[in-house]
Parts: C-alpha cells; structure tokens; sequence
C-alpha cells in the first residue's frame, strides 16, 4: 500500500492501526504500544530534532508501518501454531460430542465459570466504591485526583482480566496496556479519560460480571452435582448397602428406592443420564468460556485507536519537561 | 539495480535468526535491556544500521517471553509509555546454546559451498 510517510508519531500510529485493519483488535493494541515505546524514545533520543525529522530516519531503521504490521503478523501465525495444543479431530459424531473431554479449554472454562463469582464480586465492589467515592469526593480538592486514579487503575484490572481470559479460554487478549500519553495537561486527560468510551464499558464490564459470575456459578455448581450424583448414585447405594459407605455400618440411603443398585435397568440409565449431562455441561462451559472472552474483547478492547492517537501531538521539540529528567536507569 | 531479490533474501534469513540474535543479546548483558535499548545495540554493532528492522524485534521479544525464554518486568518512563525490561532465562540460555551449536552448523555448511572460488 502506498501511501506519505509519516511526519508525526500520531500520524505514523495511525498508518500502522491501518495497516493492520482486521487483525484481532489485541494485537493492534500491542503493536501500537511497542511502536509508541520505540518512536517516543527515538524522538527523546535526539532533542535537536524535530519530531519531523526523527520519523523520517524511522522508515529505515525501526520500519515503515507496512513492515511493522507484516512482522507483527507473521510472529502472531508463527506463535499461535507453536503454542496450540495439537488436536485430534474425532472422525465421528459421537467422537465430537465426547470429544469434549479431552480438550483442557473446556475444563479450563469450567474453572473459569466458578471462578467468576469471585472475580465478579470483586469487580463489583471496585467499580461501586470508586464511582460512589469519586461522586462524593468530588466537591473536594482530592476528588478529580482520585477518579483519575480509580480509572487508571481500572484500566490495569482489566488487563489483568484480559490475561486470566487468556490463560482460562485461549481467547488473544492484549499483552500490553492501551497508553494514554503523558505529554497531556491534566485537564486535557481528564477530558479524554472521560470522554474516551472503553473507561465507561470497562466500568459496566465490571458491573455486569457480578450477575454474569452469579449465572455461571450456579450452572456450573448445579450442572456438576446434578450430573456426578446421577453417574455415582447407583455405585454409592451399594456401597452403602454392603455397609462400605457412610456413618459405620448404616444405609445412608435408606429412603432412596431400593431398586436403585448395580444390576437394575434404572442404575444404568441414572449413569447414562449422567454421563450425558457432564458432557453437555463440558460442551456449554466451553461455549461461554468463548462468549465471554468475546464479550470481554468488546468491552475491555479499544477498538479504535489509544487516546494519543484521538489528540493531534504538534510537530517539533519535545516539552521541557521530557528532556528534563535523566533517562531510567537499566538496572 | 533492482534490490528486490536481495530484500526478499534478507527477509527469509532473517525469519529465525532475530531469536537467536537477541537471545544473545540478552545473555551477555548484565543489566535487563528493553526493545528500543536492544535495537540500538543491534544498530550500533553494524555502523548505525541494523541488519532487520528495529520494528520486527518487538514481536519476537514478546513471542520468546511467551515461550518462557524471557522474563520481563516494566518500568515506568518519562519519554513514552512504561518499559518492559527483559531478562534472559536459565531455559532461556539452553535454547540459545542449542541455536548457537544449529547455527554454526548450517554457517560452516554455507561456507563449505559459497567459499570456494566461484566460476
């Protein structure tokens, strides 16, 4: 694709956004990052230049935008292929339907799925306390400081959760957080955090995973004792009744109908209609665990662009502030 | 001279060698190193230009990371968004001493052919 080259960061993020228009919407946020990194610190490098003059030398040493996009591409292919756990396809229907049984993102999301009720207490509890004592401290010298805080922080929790999707679902997820650029004043930034919508959607992601945690528990919870109490039922009576289960020699199944033992058509199909309910569960756990992890992609994801790229950064020197201080030390 | 054929062998080449290069990187500096710190490195041991584009070594860095051949931490900065600062492995130095021996392999066999006198 031709195009002009590129005379500002801003300018050069955005090609290179386009660039990789269509790629999942975390790898666009990596690579945004890694080239802010890389262009910002380039650009400190060399004060006596302008910003200009700096993105030019860019082309040829870190890469046009079309390069970048194509590195940032083959690398994914490349690690995804090598971190896949290789999978046998079952050649039957049947195969299929149990097949879910050996693949580990359904026991993963399973996890997952009970997992979420503490997560989404969690969630609920930041996000209420941070919005009730933002409203209330607004009135107050401390009140913008702390929202700014409360929605930084928000954003490194849903960073966090992004990778915990990852681990549980295998959904790609960002690696790095979206950067919101540190050469704004502070009422330029707090005008973008609160015009910005994934601040608010990461808000309500965190407000609706409370109800969200609560459904999964519970299908969770409920579909695994209903399921491993039909399969061992049978199993546990006669067990019981040769005094080899429960409280010393006594039946603790005494009131459950007698005919539910080993050789009674009933016993077998209680197990068989246990065994059919954990595999549908296995199968639905590992469907939310996709539709959550897409859920979580819409609302924690930009699908736009990092809030830098939305403020147009003026050609030239960096501010005094940023040449000021001494690079970080690598130690 | 259209220099296509040579940017397209560079690429091929290219493709796993980044690895093996910032592995090494990596394993001889002391102090933990971040992407534009390494790509400046690379740049200065070939007088100021680097042999791969500075920008393909993000990904790799991140793809080694994942494989556990990397360990990374960040860092806040006052040029850009915060740093990540990688550190190379113990699994990490097994791989790169497994590459090395790979590599000099294939270099000697390259060099067993493209050093005789050519016709």
């Amino acid at each position: 694709m031709n195009r002009t080259a590129p005379r500002s960061i801003d300018q050069y993020l955005r090609q290179l956004r386009e660039e990789l228009a269509g790629a999942d919407a975390a790898l666009i946020q990596d690579a945004s990052y890694d080239a802010e990194e890389y262009l910002r610190a380039e650009v400190a490098a060399h004060p006596d230049k302008s910003e200009a003059d700096v993105l030019e030398l860019i082309a040829s040493t870190y890469g046009s935008p079309e390069e970048v996009a194509g590195a940032y591409r083959d690398t994914e292919i490349k690690v995804k292929a090598a971190m896949a756990t290789p999978r046998k396809i079952p050649n039957s229907r049947m195969g299929g339907f149990f097949g879910v049984f050996f693949d580990p993102r359904a026991y993963t999301s399973l996890f997952f799925m009970l997992l979420c009720l503490g997560t989404g207490i969690f969630y609920f509890v930041f996000a209420i306390t941070g919005l009730s004592l933002s409203a209330g401290l607004s009135i107050l010298v401390i009140g913008i400081p702390f929202f700014l805080s409360f929605v930084a922080l928000s954003r490194v929790v849903a960073l966090a959760e992004g990778r915990l999707i990852e681990a549980m679902t295998g959904a790609r997820m960002p690696r790095r957080p979206s950067y919101q650029g540190n050469a704004l004043r502070f009422w330029p930034r707090m005008g973008m955090m609160l015009k910005d919508p994934r601040t608010w959607s990461t808000l309500a992601y965190f407000l609706t995973m409370l109800p969200l945690g609560i459904i999964y528990f519970v299908i969770a919870i409920v579909g695994l004792s209903v399921s491993l109490a039909f399969m061992f039922m049978p199993i546990a009576v006669t067990l019981s009744r040769l005094g080899l289960f429960g409280y010393g020699a006594v039946d603790v199944f005494s009131n459950v109908e007698p005919a539910i033992i080993w050789d009674t058509p009933l016993a077998f199909v209680l197990m068989i209609a246990g065994l059919l309910l954990l595999t549908c569960l296995m199968h639905v756990a590992r469907g939310i665990g996709r539709l959550h992890a897409m859920y979580a992609k819409s609302l924690l994801v930009a699908r736009t662009a990092p809030g830098t790229m939305s403020v147009p950064i003026e050609p030239g020197p960096l501010p005094a502030h940023t040449r000021r201080f001494p690079q970080w030390p690598a130690s | 001279m259209d220099d296509t054929n040579g940017r397209k062998f560079q690429k091929e080449l290219n493709g796993g060698l980044v690895g093996l290069v910032l592995l090494a990187v990596l394993a001889q500096s002391d102090a933990d190193l971040y992407g534009y710190e390494i790509a400046k490195r690379l740049a200065s041991a070939n007088d100021g230009t680097s042999i791969f584009k500075e920008g393909t070594i993000y990904p790799v860095l991140r793809a080694l990371s994942a494989g556990e051949l990397l360990t990374s931490r960040i860092v806040p900065s006052y040029s850009g968004p915060p740093r990540r600062y990688y550190r190379i492995t113990d699994q990490g130095r097994a791989v790169l001493a497994e590459w090395r021996s790979i590599w000099e392999g294939t270099r000697n066999f390259v060099d067993s052919f493209i050093n005789k006198d050519l016709p």
